[in-house]
Parts: structure tokens; C-alpha cells; sequence
């Protein structure tokens, strides 16, 4: 009962009090008065009258009113013409009876009931059964292929549309063009010589299916794919914004993609990880069995590799944000839906509502992606064996606190605890060493919470450490409000336990949360006490000093590393409010979290914590037909250039149909029956007719078919980025084969400037593959962004292939090239001192072909010519043959 | 009989066939001339990007009441949102005059671009969104607070594509002071990679992998031998515009070689235009350089060329929270000169009535003060600051829009960034809405769903 008097109540005088003074002297008049100007109409000085939000909003002055502060509020002032630069209404001044209504109305706290804004026009409603019938959201058939000619299914979708157009099949490519086209495909790469000659001699009709099976099951093959899959969610491994702070163990994504395509991680669970895989039961979790981690948890990951704002003023603002990089990606990634056009209003073309978007968005607002340890048991359990053939010096009785009236004490039962560091502690003290070693690390991370008090006092010792800018943190006790720089204290670099204080201000009444971490090989963190506190003046000290670690040279050589990564934990569960044209200063009404409308979702389904595992099952399990159809889509784009459906992220209305509905129906069906594997797919597509056919355009097709949508022959694409820079590598036989692991740091060229400029990368990148360059958002790999690659700010499921002077002059003069071209010349000579025999090998590496007469010619008059080999070897790197396959 | 659906279809397919042509065209040769909308007022562009926020009240907009008043509290009510707290009034350290027939009211901070003041149309009534440099900069520059949207200058040569064959069309002259927000300023977000703005450094090599390590015989005779293998490949891979546009791409690439060595060379300039620009004075001799470059790259046809603050010893941009005084007043010793230089030699050469030279910051600054003593200085100011245009197709001698007694908001004639942008790209020929490019769904613009073109200005 007391709760429902306490709701009921506002200050001295009753709600419905206020409401009946709010209806009775202020609306009339803010309606007769106010409402032409600062109305649905019209927003002189970008201010509006109509609703609660909007004045407290404000508008280009600021906040129109603050409640309870007649003085201080502007519209009074305006009302009052005291201000000879602000006089309302400018007609006149209204009678003193009505302003001192406003005088009284805002000392009383400004009740204001009007949630809604006054609306000009009524928003139109979804018609829901017409916009289910969208071709998308249908349910996937399963189709049969037509009657018409054709070796595999896939050919006869495609046939039955070229027979209907007049027009023909071209003939199948030469076996060594189609090993160049699918190596690349598949690889990434060009075939080796020896692929090229074995595959050549190879007489049996499956020669190409052996040889596809060959390319889906080497590692290379995870490499290539899972670069198109970073593309998808703006992976990156720092920040951008102004200062590019390096996200630590960003790269470990990297590697769980590249894994889970080498496995042929089934793409249902695949989403599932990347929705809830910290959710799944133990048994279901997959470990990285080499690394020594735990594999499943770090696919959510990714909801946290977004951009991130430095400094920011507005934190709300900033949370917005975030969570709308995340709306957007998830839309996009894996259901082809631009969910993020809901922000602001419904969707003007998908029925995808406001109150979707928000309700998604509490979704993600209920889980915080950061660093933990995910140290496998294995490791762990070596932990825990070292250390008890090490036994703990007897704990010695913590020392009482004297706390002063209106201290609080934090209690620290809440918290994630992952790593070894602070899986036992002692009662009343957290020792990331346990008495034994600085080599154990370990993090514990609160849930949200919103700060009241002023100060954060810690009890603390330890190593001396100044808490880094950046998310999360390597050593200390921090304190984090989205947007700010986080906050945080260590010890002294004794063992000395000393109160330390943490001062909060912008994080007040923000959501924070705060964070115990140790991740430092040979650091020391060691916390007795948190107190939370208006006092500036920390309790007193309680003089006390830890004893002296017990370790041993054995035990520090027994400890494993536990490995790290950006992992998602839910946090708490929070609905969301709408926010009114997007703006978070327009509070609108509160949405329960749940997955699209269209799939019939209700919040009721979505109350077990955040609702993300509810969000995985509907996502691969419901009646959702975009989850297929969209994978299938991109893996034939990067197959054929082009997607069945081109606008390849959006599904939407203002997305482009399907050339080949029915084809995409067959092979999302196929994919779902194989038990969504994607090699599997794979297969199917690249072992069709369709993908085998030359690239030779007939007269006719290019007549009636310019943009080959029916694919009457195979189209001819440029090579992205990544495919150009390691195919230099693979041809000039400097390509590093070391899989996974840390980013190699890329070359910075010189003209690469601004704040948080790294150190510049060997120039080959130490020969590594480009997919295990570190990618910094303001200094991306200066090559690859010259051939579109793409910024890692949304989703990118189509690559720009632009032609830039910056791409000829990398491969003109870039020394990376040039050395590569001369590692190249170097080795050929070596291997081969025949100049024609040399010649022939040069091309078929290059190329997959030999030369022709009149190239064998050019070059030789060439060489006569004073040409050199290491030019010869720069001029097949870049001569267009090189970058682009048929 | 043709139905009227069939007609919408038929109407639709040409459109569509002409947007694709158009696309294909834009593949093949992405800054080929373009027609513009509507009859341009201005061929090509400089933004004059005053990185960090000049103070609006120090240098084109005079208050006096806020001088009256300084050392009292703002009476105003402050937005909701700001950095520091910063609420006590400053009058400015710099006294203002009158200058040109006009009498327009410019400050001691810059006494060479207001003897240029019947050539300005300053805009005092300008309102930004963002309060901190990287969004503010995002948002100046693509009317978007977010990292990875097309710059201005991207959208326009997008638009217009580029009279220069030897050089790209979007130009930034950097000294070595990339603004916070990193390249992607200049980014072109999800147009085509052909539009990003091109990186000048104010450097012997102005532009990555420029200079060849081999003489030009050598590369010649590479030329050569690459051409006769790229012919076979055209011929045998058939169908490929994109490979020819590759192909042909190497000789603007050979091109630059020379071209931009040849822009940098100012060897063949006078000593008085040398003199014009402030060259013979270390204090204005880089960003003079900067400006001078502007011109060449205008009279070699670059569509639009932005140029970026110098560094200055412990002032580096305009963003002064402390010692105001010495910090504008170095920064503007830097650029008065060059800039009048700039108008005053484009103006000689008749290349001011067809090129719109734009001077902003990302916003301005605080009325109030920010820290004490010898020490004070402002904090940044999004709710109303002073950008000016001059040349192609605006009204010289103009003042327009003012804000309240304090500099604090705007108080008549609100000119926000989107309509800024709608402004210039009006000047240029350009429709702010129909100059879209589709992404996520829906069809693009620099001026969001927002702007509008700002007529007074317009001469």
C-alpha cells in the first residue's frame, strides 16, 4: 500500500490534482496561444509546444522548462517579457492571472500528460496481410526444377529462363580458367603451379569435384570466407571516432569465424553463438581445442566491435548509438532487413514498426559485450593444480572498516568472475595473485547500475597502474559510462592496502558499470573494500599490508596464459521506451523486448533475461524464410559477382526480386535439408554447369542481357582487395601459411595521418594473409582501402569496385609490390635458367596459362631491350590478367 | 491500348535504364563531366576548414552587451547539454571595425580578409548539432554526425564529376593536421571510392606512391610491355568495361606522376603573387602555400579543393578552451593574409565569379568562459557561430542573420548546416534532393531529410 501512495503522489499536491490544473489553466492556453508557432506546423527556434517531451527538449535556446524552477525556465521568462530578446506571445503579454498559472504550475513540478506530440497528419497503419505477402517473407518452398535441359538442378533453373529469353549456355571454360575462377572463389588465392599441373593431368570426369573438395577442405578456405563475413558486422579492432583506441582481443573474432568456416560450423548454429552462445548449456559450448579457450562465447561478440564515442557529451546519445549500430547490423547481416529505418518512425516500406525497433533494441540493451577470460577447463584446471601443489599462506584477518554514517558498501556477489585471479578469494579480500604469483589473471564485471553517490572509495594494493582510455581495463578498479573515458584506480606498486578514490560526474544517474581486472601477466591487483560514498574523504585508513607473495620459480613456470576475448554477458534486463523521431529527448511509450512484429513475436516469450536465446530460436528455428535465403544469396554473389538478388543486404521492398525466385527457394531448402552447411553449398553451386561456363559474351546476350543477370556466361569480376595483395604474395612465393593468432600491424604510409596514428607495420606485413591485418578504423591498410575496401562502419555485403589513380599508382610504385615483384624474379631465376622454360612457369603462376607467342616475344625484345626480370615479374603483378578472373 | 500501368512500367524501365546507364558510365569513367540540374552559379569549390571552431564573437560578430557584461553570469538558460562549466560572459580581447563599403564588422584578428568585406557574405545566424570536434566535423562535412557518410566535396564531384584529366577531383590540402575524425571527414562513405577526398600533403611527395623508383624510360618501356598484355586480356576475357576502365586507369595514374609535381612547382609564379599570398613571411608562409595551391588546382580544373589549419606550436587548430587571446591570434596571423591573398588573386584572374570559396568551422565557441586569467579561453559553441562565403553566384557585402545580445543562439535567420549544404550545392547546379545515391534502403542525400536553400544569400 505504501508503494501505491508513494506512486500516486508528487511533492505536496496529488497528481490527479496537477493533471486537472495542467488541463484546466495550461493547455488552453498553450493551445489558443502557442501552438501556431511552436506546433505541428511549425517549430519556430526549433521549439515545440506540444508535448511533454518536446518542451523539456527544448529548442534552439535550450530547455524550455526545468520543473520545479519557475525562475530559471525560459518559457516563463518569455511568458513575463523580461527579456526585451524574448518576448511571448509577441503580439502582447497575456495577463499576469495566466502567467502566474505557469509560474505555479512549473513550481509544483510541471505535470504534463501529453505523451503523445499533436499529429499533423495520423501515421498510417501497416496493413499487415498485404505486406506479409512481400516475396521475401514468404515461406521457403520446396521447389522441383523445371522440365527444361540440364546436368544438376541448378542448371535447369538457370536454363528454363535463358531458353524463355532466346537465349543459350556458352560453352564450359578451360579447365585451367575454371581452377583459376574457383581457387580464387574459394581461396582466395591463385592455384599453385602444382594444383595447376596436377589438376591438368588429372583425365577423370571428376577431376573438378576432387579438386573442389580439395580447396573446402584447406584451412585457406576459412580465410577467404570469413573475410566476407567481417565485411557483414564492421568488424574492425579499434574504436575510430577521435582517438582510434585498440580494442584488446577484437582479433580473437576474427579467428572463431575463420574457425567455424573451416568446420563447417552448421550457419543456424552459427547465428545462434552470435545471438546467445554464452546462453547455450556447457555441453553445447565448443572449445577451441588448440587455443585453449572456449570457442562459442566469443561469436556475440561482435555485437561490441561497432564504433565507439570518444568524450561525448550527451551519454544517452551515445547509448542510441551504439545500440543502433547494433539494430542495424543485425538486420542487415542476417535477415537482409533495414530494421534500422525504424528509428525515427515506422518503416516507410517494410513493416517493420518503431516500437520493433525499440523492442529489439531492449534486447541488446540487456547484455553488455566486454572483455573475459575464456579459458578452456583444461587450462584452468592447470591452474588450480599448479597452485595447490603451492599452497596459500594462512590469510590474516581483515582489519574492520570504519565506515561513516551514509557509506555503502559494495557488495560484490553480483559480478561475472571469469579467469583464475579471482575465482577463490579469501573472505573480505580480492588478490588477483592468491598469495602466490602475478602471473594468474582474471576479471570481474558488474551489471549495470546507476551510480547515486558522488565518490567510489577502494581499498586497494598492488601494482601502480594509470587506467588506460580505452574498453576494458587491463588492471584496476574502473568505473564505465558509455561515451566517457572510463574511470578507475590500482594500488601504489606495494602491497600496502590504501584507499584510493574514484570522483564521479557525468556517470551519475547514467548506467555504469565497473570492472575488477587483472590481465596483466605480471600485475597485482588486490582489493579489500569498495565503498560508495558523498564524502570526498575516503574512510580511515585501516593501516594494513598484505604478506609477501609465497610464489616459486616452478609454480610461475607451471601456469598456463588464459586467453581472452570480447565476449557478451547478460546484463539487466531492461525495457525500452520509444524514443519519438529518434530523438532521446522525446520519451515515448514503453516497449516490451521482442523480435519483429511480422513474426507474430511477443514480449510474453521474451521475459528469460534479455531474451536472447528466445531471439537465436526464433531467428533459425521460427517461420523466419530470410535467415536462408539471405546466406544463400551472398554465397552465390561471391560466386557469380552478383546475387540472385542484387541489393544483397536488403530483402525489403526497395530491394531488388530475385532473377531466379524459385532458384534461391531450391537452394535455401537444400541448405536448411543439408543441415545449413555451408561447403555443402558451396559444392552444389560451384560443381553446376552454370558456374563451369566460359566467360565468352555472346552478340546476343550482350544485346539482350547486358547486365548477364540470366547468366548466360560467367561474368568477368576485378579481384577485392584482399585477393590482389595476396595473390602478390602467393605468386612471388612470399606468402607466410601461419593461420589464426594476433594481427600483424599494417605498413602506414606517410600521407596516413591524424590522432592515434600507430606504429607503422612491416611493409610485406611479415607475408600474412590479409585477413590477419590489424584493423584500425582510422588507419585501415592503405592498399586495400585503394581497392574498396570497405569501412568498418555498417554492414557491407557488397563491396564497392571502383578505379581509383591511387590503385595504379600502388601497383605502379607501392615498394611492397616492387620488392614483392623482385622476391619473385629472384626465385623464378633460381628455379628455372631456361628464359622461355622460366617464362612459361612465370605465367602459369601468374596467370594459370602459358604465354602466347606474341606476349613470349614482347617480353623477350623487352629483356633484350635492357628490361629486367624483376620488371618483367612487376609487369605480370599488374597488368590487368593479374587482378581480375573470368 | 496501353493501360496507364503499362505506361508507369515503360516510364519506370526507361528510368531505370537510364540510372543504370548512368551507373555504367560512372564505372567507366567516374569523373567525366556531368550535367549539372540546374545552370550552376559556381564551377568549383574551396572550403577553407577552420578545424577546432573560431569564436564567432571574436572575429565576424561583435556583441556588445556581452562586452558590457563581462565577468556577470549568462542570463540565458544554458542547453541542457554542454561541456564545462562555463557560465560566466567574456567579452572579446579584440576590438572590431567596419571595413568596406559595406561596413561589414570584422575584428583586429583579420584586417586583410576584412579589406576583402564587399567580396564576403557572412552568415552569423549559423546552427550546428554536435558539441564535440569528431561528430561536429562528421556533420560539417557530410550533414551526418557518424563516421562513414560521403563528404560534401565527394557529393559534389559525384555529382558533377571533374574538368581536370590529370588530377582527381576532390583535393585536401593537408599540413599535417588531419582534424579529429580521421580521413573518413573526407570519406566517401558508400559512394564509390572514386569521389574520396584526395590527400595533398603541404610535402615534397604530396600524394602516396607517387614517385616512381625508376626513371621515366624504364617505366615507359614498363608501360608499354604492360599495355600489349592488358590488349590480349581485353580481347580475351571479353565483355569487360571495368578491365578497360582499369587499363586506362594506369595512364591518369602516369599522368599524376607529373601533374602533381608540376602543381607543386610554384618556381614559375611572381614575386608579387608570392608576396600576395604572404610567402616571403615564415608566419604565413604554409598555410599561404595552401592557398596558393587552391588556385592551381582550380585553374587545372579540380572541381573541389578543401583546404585544412596549419600547425601552430601548442595553438594547432582554433580550438582554443585556453588562452583565447594568443591562440586566435596566431592561428589568424597564419590565414588572414593567404586567405585575402587567395579572393584577391582568384578575383585578378576572373576565377572568383565561377569558384565558391567557403570559410567555417565545425562550430563555434562559447560565449562564456572557460578557465581564468591570462589563461581564458572559450569551449565549444554548436547554438550559433559565423561561416562566410564568397565568389561564384553569393551576394558580396552581405550580413546576414544575427543571434541574440550575447553571440549565445541564434535570434533571426537560423542558417543550419543542412541548409548550408543545400546552399552550396545550389550554387554548384546542383538539387540537394535529387542528388541522392540509394543506401540502406531508401535514396541518400548530403541534406538528410532536411535543408534549404538559404535564398538571401544568393546574388
Amino acid at each position: 500500500m505504501r508503494r501505491l501512495a508513494s506512486a500516486l503522489w508528487f511533492g505536496a499536491v496529488p497528481l490527479c490534482a496537477q493533471f486537472e490544473f495542467f488541463e484546466t489553466r495550461i493547455r488552453p492556453v498553450l493551445a489558443s496561444q502557442c501552438y501556431s508557432c511552436h506546433g505541428p506546423e511549425k517549430a519556430s527556434g526549433g521549439l515545440r509546444l506540444d508535448s511533454k517531451a518536446a518542451l523539456l527538449a527544448g529548442g534552439s535556446r535550450g530547455t524550455a522548462l526545468i520543473a520545479g524552477n519557475p525562475e530559471s525556465s525560459l518559457i516563463l521568462k518569455a511568458l513575463s517579457h523580461r527579456d526585451p530578446a524574448l518576448k511571448m506571445p509577441p503580439a502582447g503579454k497575456l495577463p499576469d492571472t495566466v502567467i502566474e498559472g505557469f509560474r505555479e504550475w512549473i513550481r509544483h513540478g510541471a505535470e504534463d500528460p501529453r505523451e503523445e506530440a499533436v499529429s499533423m497528419a495520423p501515421q498510417v497503419a501497416i496493413d499487415w496481410d498485404r505486406a506479409r505477402r512481400h516475396w521475401s517473407f514468404q515461406p521457403i518452398r520446396s521447389v522441383a526444377p523445371p522440365p527444361t535441359a540440364g546436368r544438376t538442378s541448378i542448371d535447369r533453373f538457370i536454363r528454363a529462363r535463358l531458353d524463355a529469353a532466346g537465349l543459350t549456355p556458352v560453352a564450359p571454360a578451360s579447365k585451367a580458367v575454371l581452377l583459376r575462377r574457383a581457387s580464387y572463389d574459394l581461396l582466395g588465392l591463385p592455384p599453385s603451379p602444382d594444383e595447376l599441373r596436377a589438376f591438368l593431368a588429372d583425365p577423370s570426369p571428376r577431376s573438378f569435384e576432387h579438386a573442389v573438395d580439395r580447396m573446402l577442405a584447406s584451412p585457406h578456405y576459412g580465410e577467404r570466407w570469413a573475410r566476407h563475413w567481417l565485411d557483414l558486422v564492421r568488424f574492425a579492432e579499434t574504436g575510430g571516432h577521435e582517438f582510434d583506441f585498440y580494442r584488446y582481443e577484437a582479433w580473437r573474432y576474427r579467428d572463431y569465424v575463420i574457425r567455424a568456416f573451416n568446420q563447417d560450423l552448421p550457419y543456424n548454429r552459427f547465428v545462434t553463438e552470435h545471438i546467445a552462445g554464452d546462453l547455450l548449456p556447457r555441453h553445447e559450448q565448443r572449445l577451441a581445442q588448440a587455443a585453449g579457450h572456449w570457442d562459442t562465447p566469443i561469436g556475440a561478440g561482435y555485437l561490441g566491435l561497432g564504433e565507439e564515442r570518444n568524450g561525448a557529451t550527451d551519454l544517452e546519445e551515445v547509448r542510441t548509438e551504439l545500440r543502433d549500430s547494433r539494430i542495424d547490423v543485425f538486420g542487415k547481416a542476417f535477415l537482409g532487413l533495414t530494421i534500422a529505418c525504424a528509428r525515427c518512425h515506422d518503416h516507410k516500406f517494410d513493416p517493420i514498426t518503431t516500437a520493433d525497433y525499440y523492442a529489439l533494441g531492449g534486447i541488446f540493451d540487456s547484455a553488455r559485450t566486454t572483455l573475459g577470460s575464456v579459458a578452456s577447463p583444461a587450462v584452468l584446471e592447470r591452474t588450480e593444480a599448479a597452485l595447490a601443489r603451492h599452497p596459500a599462506p594462512p590469510a590474516p584477518q581483515p582489519k574492520p572498516l570504519a565506515l561513516r554514517p551514509g557509506d555503502e558498501l559494495l557488495a560484490l556477489d553480483g559480478f561475472h568472475v571469469s579467469g583464475s585471479a579471482f575465482a577463490h578469494p579469501a573472505p573480505g579480500l580480492l588478490d588477483s595473485s592468491r598469495g602466490r604469483s602475478n602471473r594468474l589473471t582474471g576479471i570481474m564485471i558488474s551489471r549495470g547500475f546507476v551510480p547515486v553517490h558522488r565518490y567510489i572509495h577502494v581499498l586497494v594494493a598492488g601494482t601502480k597502474f594509470n587506467p588506460v582510455r580505452e574498453e576494458p581495463s587491463l588492471l584496476g578498479v574502473t568505473i564505465f559510462a558509455p561515451g566517457r573515458y572510463p574511470k578507475g584506480v590500482a594500488g601504489s606498486g606495494d602491497r600496502r592496502l590504501r584507499w584510493k578514490t574514484i570522483t564521479l560526474k557525468e556517470e551519475i544517474n547514467q548506467i555504469c558499470h565497473l570492472e575488477i581486472a587483472d590481465r596483466l601477466h605480471d600485475g597485482h591487483l588486490a582489493v579489500r573494500a569498495i565503498v560508495m560514498s558523498n564524502v570526498k574523504e575516503p574512510p580511515p585508513d585501516p593501516e594494513e599490508t598484505l604478506a609477501a607473495l609465497a610464489g616459486s620459480p616452478e609454480l610461475e613456470a607451471a601456469l598456463p596464459v588464459e586467453p581472452f576475448a570480447r565476449v557478451t554477458y547478460e546484463d539487466v534486463p531492461r525495457d525500452l521506451r520509444i524514443q519519438i523521431r529518434g530523438s532521446h529527448h522525446s520519451p515515448g511509450a514503453l516497449t516490451g523486448r521482442r523480435f519483429l512484429q511480422l513474426f507474430d513475436s511477443k514480449p510474453e516469450d521474451y521475459r528469460d533475461g534479455s531474451g536472447r536465446l528466445k531471439l537465436s530460436t526464433d531467428l533459425t528455428e521460427g517461420n523466419n524464410p530470410l535467415l536462408a535465403r539471405v546466406l544463400v544469396n551472398r554465397v552465390w554473389k561471391h560466386h557469380f559477382g552478383e546475387g540472385l538478388t542484387s541489393t544483397v543486404d536488403n530483402f525489403g521492398r526497395t530491394g531488388e526480386r530475385p532473377s531466379h525466385p524459385e532458384l534461391l527457394d531450391y537452394l535455401a531448402h537444400g541448405f536448411i535439408e543439408d543441415g545449413w552447411s555451408l561447403k555443402r553449398l558451396h559444392r552444389r553451386i560451384v560443381l553446376s554447369d552454370t558456374y563451369r561456363q566460359s566467360s565468352e559474351e555472346s552478340s546476343q546476350a550482350a544485346a539482350l542481357d547486358p547486365s548477364n543477370r540470366l547468366l548466360s556466361h560467367m561474368s568477368v569480376r576485378r579481384l577485392d582487395a584482399e585477393s590482389i595483395r595476396d595473390g602478390i604474395l602467393a605468386v612471388a612465393g612470399s606468402l607466410d601459411g601461419g593461420a589464426l593468432g594476433p594481427s600483424v600491424r599494417p605498413h602506414i604510409a606517410p600521407n596516413q595521418d591524424g590522432r592515434g596514428k600507430p606504429d607503422s607495420g612491416p611493409l610485406d606485413g611479415n607475408g600474412r594473409r590479409s585477413v590477419y591485418f590489424e584493423i584500425r578504423r582510422n588507419f585501415l591498410p592503405a592498399m586495400l582501402l585503394a581497392f574498396d575496401y570497405p569501412s568498418p562502419t555498417s554492414t557491407a555485403g557488397k563491396r564497392g569496385v571502383s578505379t581509383v589513380p591511387a590503385q595504379a599508382l600502388a601497383l605502379m610504385n607501392n615498394p611492397f609490390v616492387t620488392r614483392q615483384a623482385s622476391n619473385w624474379a629472384r626465385r623464378a631465376t633460381a628455379a628455372e635458367s631456361d628464359t622461355g622454360k622460366r617464362l612459361d612457369a612465370m605465367f602459369q603462376a601468374a596467370y594459370a596459362r602459358l604465354p602466347e607467342p606474341a606476349e613470349r616475344d614482347g617480353i623477350l625484345t623487352f629483356l633484350h631491350n635492357g628490361g629486367a626480370w624483376d620488371e618483367v615479374a612487376h609487369v605480370l603483378l599488374t597488368a590487368a590478367e593479374f587482378y581480375f578472373v573470368r | 491500348m496501353p493501360s496507364r500501368r503499362h505506361f508507369l512500367q515503360l516510364a519506370a524501365a526507361a528510368l531505370h535504364a537510364e540510372y543504370a546507364a548512368a551507373e555504367t558510365s560512372r564505372a567507366i569513367a567516374p569523373l567525366a563531366e556531368r550535367k549539372p540540374h540546374q545552370t550552376p552559379r559556381a564551377k568549383a569549390m574551396i572550403f577553407l576548414f577552420m578545424d577546432g571552431g573560431v569564436s564567432h564573437v571574436d572575429s565576424f560578430d561583435p556583441k556588445p552587451r556581452l562586452q558590457r557584461e563581462t565577468g556577470q553570469p549568462l542570463p540565458l538558460a544554458r542547453p541542457k547539454l554542454v561541456r564545462a562549466d562555463s557560465s560566466i560572459l567574456l567579452g572579446s580581447p579584440f576590438s572590431f571595425r567596419k571595413y568596406g563599403a559595406c561596413g561589414a564588422d570584422v575584428s583586429e584578428l583579420f584586417p586583410h580578409v576584412g579589406a576583402r568585406a564587399d567580396d564576403l557574405c557572412i552568415v552569423r545566424s549559423m546552427a550546428a548539432d554536435h558539441s564535440e570536434h569528431t561528430a561536429a566535423n562528421y556533420f560539417m562535412h557530410s550533414g551526418s554526425g557518424l563516421q562513414g557518410r560521403p563528404s560534401m566535396g565527394s557529393w559534389v564531384t559525384f555529382g558533377l564529376g571533374s574538368p581536370s584529366r590529370n588530377l582527381p577531383g576532390y583535393v585536401v590540402l593537408d599540413n599535417s593536421m588531419i582534424p579529429p575524425g580521421g580521413l573518413d571527414i573526407f570519406g566517401s562513405g558508400f559512394l564509390p571510392a572514386s569521389y574520396q577526398g584526395s590527400l595533398f600533403r603541404n610535402a615534397p611527395q604530396p600524394v602516396a606512391d607517387l614517385a616512381p623508383s625508376e626513371t621515366p624510360e624504364r617505366q615507359r618501356a614498363k608501360m608499354d610491355l604492360r599495355r600489349q598484355l592488358d590488349r590480349g586480356a581485353l580481347t580475351r576475357f571479353g565483355q569487360a568495361s571495368q578491365m578497360e576502365a582499369a587499363v586506362a586507369n594506369y595512364e591518369l595514374a602516369f599522368r599524376m606522376q607529373s601533374a602533381v609535381p608540376e602543381l607543386a612547382d610554384i618556381s614559375g609564379e611572381t614575386a608579387a603573387t608570392r608576396r600576395l599570398y604572404g610567402l616571403d613571411d615564415p608566419q604565413t608562409e604554409e598555410f599561404g602555400r595552401s592557398c596558393l595551391l587552391a588556385r592551381r588546382l582550380i585553374e587545372r580544373g579540380v572541381r573541389f579543393v578543401e583546404l585544412l589549419s596549419p600547425k601552430r606550436d601548442g595553438f594547432d587548430r582554433w580550438d582554443q578552451h585556453a588562452n583565447l587571446k594568443t591562440g586566435h591570434a596566431t592561428n589568424a596571423r597564419a590565414t588572414d593574409k593567404p586567405i585575402a591573398g587567395l579572393l584577391a588573386d582568384l578575383k585578378t584572374r576572373g576565377l572568383l565569379d565561377s569558384t565558391l570559396v567557403l570559410w567555417s568551422g565545425e562550430f563555434g565557441r562559447t560565449p562564456t568562459a572557460q578557465g581564468s586569467g591570462d589563461a581564458i579561453g572559450r569551449d565549444h559553441h554548436p547554438y550559433a557561430f559565423t561561416c562566410w562565403l564568397a565568389g561564384g553566384g553569393v551576394k558580396g557585402g552581405l550580413t546576414y542573420g544575427a543571434t541574440d545580445e550575447y553571440g549565445f543562439y541564434v535570434a533571426e535567420n537560423r542558417v543550419h548546416v543542412h541548409d548550408l549544404h543545400a546552399t552550396v550545392l545550389h550554387l554548384l547546379g546542383l538539387d540537394h534532393k535529387q542528388l541522392t545515391y540509394p543506401f540502406s534502403g531508401r535514396q541518400v542525400r548530403l541534406t538528410d531529410v532536411h535543408g534549404e536553400i538559404v535564398r538571401p544569400l544568393l546574388a
